[in-house]
């Protein structure tokens, strides 16, 4: 076998450069074709994905949640369930073994399934997805200057209702909007959907660490949000122009909806040319979720008080956080989970407060009394191995 | 959805430093007072929506 080494092989004319006899079709600059992956890599802006999660590998909080009605983070990590007075639902970070998703390299998916419908939605009913950026994260899109930059979404979907969906990005700085269609063809079957967004030169995104930008998936909506035309430029938010089209997801307990592979990507793109997604290490995809969500099983410390409240404090485990989290108890790791060192071990009973910042938290726990608290040092120890802490800073 | 806010006290200052929040499902946290917290936010705007926060106990 031979080797030639050029620089540049140029095509004589027309769009496709053909090597030997078969005729062979090769990507040239980027232009859709076969054979080798059109160099798109190279062009980025971006050093890491800029949808963290996006293979719905990391699902701190749970693998299921039942009997949802209500808006919130509650398997995979970044990916908001948000319910409006339509159905009531099951999540799941479901694993996946077959199907194109599968084929294409993902293993996890998020998936809800309707358990009890709503076949007609009241006015302002909606079921819809979201993924949230900071504002600082996405400076790089240029929006509301001359310079704008048109942003393509892709992902895998597989839905029991087949038809039309509704692809929204919302600029939650200003209030601005703007939807897109795309067509679930087969029930129950993988599809991989990519869909651009036109550059918005007005509305500046914060550059700071708020809310800025949300990737919507919609997925029901009543008829505020699909009574007008659908607004597929940049505008100011109308909502009955929002999800204009848009299927019901909720209409039947037989329902199901999953989504896996959610990239984004500054610049226009099609199925041809989007490039291929940026899988991360399990390892760092946890720790860039971290930023928005933690556990905390061992390592703050203080000082019993009373009987019955002591006080701890520390740095969070994986490092900084958005901003000061919001504290949940886990109710499975509450017993046993703080000594006084080589005198007792404790049974948390309630959170009496909270605070700190996006470096540490302090906390005061009130625990049942029996046995009464030592005034001495007092350490998480997490003695039943299960987290006692859940820390929220989700957008 | 929030059913309920109480106020919680730092010991020394007596000053508010978190809300207990309870929702719909049943699920109680520690909410500082953050204003970059979105539950703070939420609750700021149950507040505008016409809802009391509860005194500490």
């Amino acid at each position: 076998m031979s080797t030639v080494s050029v620089n540049t092989i140029d095509k004589n004319s027309g769009s496709t450069l053909t090597i030997g006899s078969a005729g062979t079709t090769v990507n040239i600059a980027g232009t859709a074709g076969t054979g080798f992956p059109a160099d798109t890599d190279t062009v980025r802006p971006n050093a890491m994905p800029l949808v963290i999660n996006g293979s719905m590998a990391v699902a701190q909080r749970a693998t299921s949640a039942t009997g949802l009605t209500s808006s919130g983070y509650n398997t995979v990590d970044r990916f908001k369930t948000n319910i409006s007075g339509l159905g009531t639902w099951t999540e799941t970070q479901e694993s996946l073994t077959s199907g194109n998703a599968y084929t294409d390299g993902f293993s996890n998916a998020l998936k809800i399934d309707c358990t009890t419908a709503d076949a007609s939605p009241a006015a302002s009913d909606r079921l819809y997805w979201t993924y949230r950026f900071e504002g600082q994260d996405l400076q790089l899109l240029k929006k509301g200057t001359a310079n704008a930059e048109k942003v393509t979404v892709s992902f895998w979907i597989k839905a029991t209702k087949t038809g039309t969906n509704i692809l929204e990005l919302y600029d939650n700085d200003n209030s601005r909007d703007v939807s897109a269609a795309y067509t679930i063809s087969t029930t129950n079957t993988w599809e991989h959907k990519v869909v651009s967004f036109p550059a918005d030169t007005t509305g500046v995104l914060d550059d700071n660490n708020g809310s800025s930008l949300f990737i919507i998936w919609a997925l029901g909506a009543g008829s505020n949000y699909t009574s007008g035309t659908l607004n597929t430029s940049w505008s100011n938010n109308v909502n009955a122009n929002r999800y204009v089209g848009q299927v019901n997801h909720g209409d039947s307990t037989s329902n199901n909806v999953h989504i896996t592979g959610v990239q984004m990507e500054v610049g226009e793109y099609t199925s041809s040319t989007i490039p291929p997604f940026q899988h991360e290490s399990y390892g760092d995809n946890l720790m860039r979720c971290s930023r928005y969500f933690q556990l905390m099983a061992r390592g703050l410390v203080g000082r019993g008080q009373t009987s019955t409240t002591c006080s701890v404090g520390g740095t969070f485990p994986n490092g900084q956080m958005r901003a000061t989290p919001t504290i949940t108890l886990n109710a499975s790791g509450l017993a046993s989970s703080i000594q006084t060192p080589g005198v007792d071990a404790y049974d948390i009973s309630s959170l009496a407060s909270s605070g700190g910042n996006s470096l540490g938290i302090f906390v005061k726990f009130n625990t049942d009394g029996s046995p009464a608290i030592s005034t001495g040092a007092i350490m998480v120890t997490n003695g039943n191995d299960n987290p006692l802490l859940l820390m929220s800073a989700e957008l | 959805m929030i059913t309920k806010v109480k106020k919680q006290l730092e010991d020394i200052s007596n000053e508010v430093v978190s809300y207990e929040m309870i929702l719909s499902d049943g699920t109680i946290s520690s909410v500082p007072k953050d204003e970059a917290n979105t539950d703070y936010q939420a609750i700021q705007q149950w507040v505008a929506d016409g809802n009391t926060i509860e005194e500490a106990d």
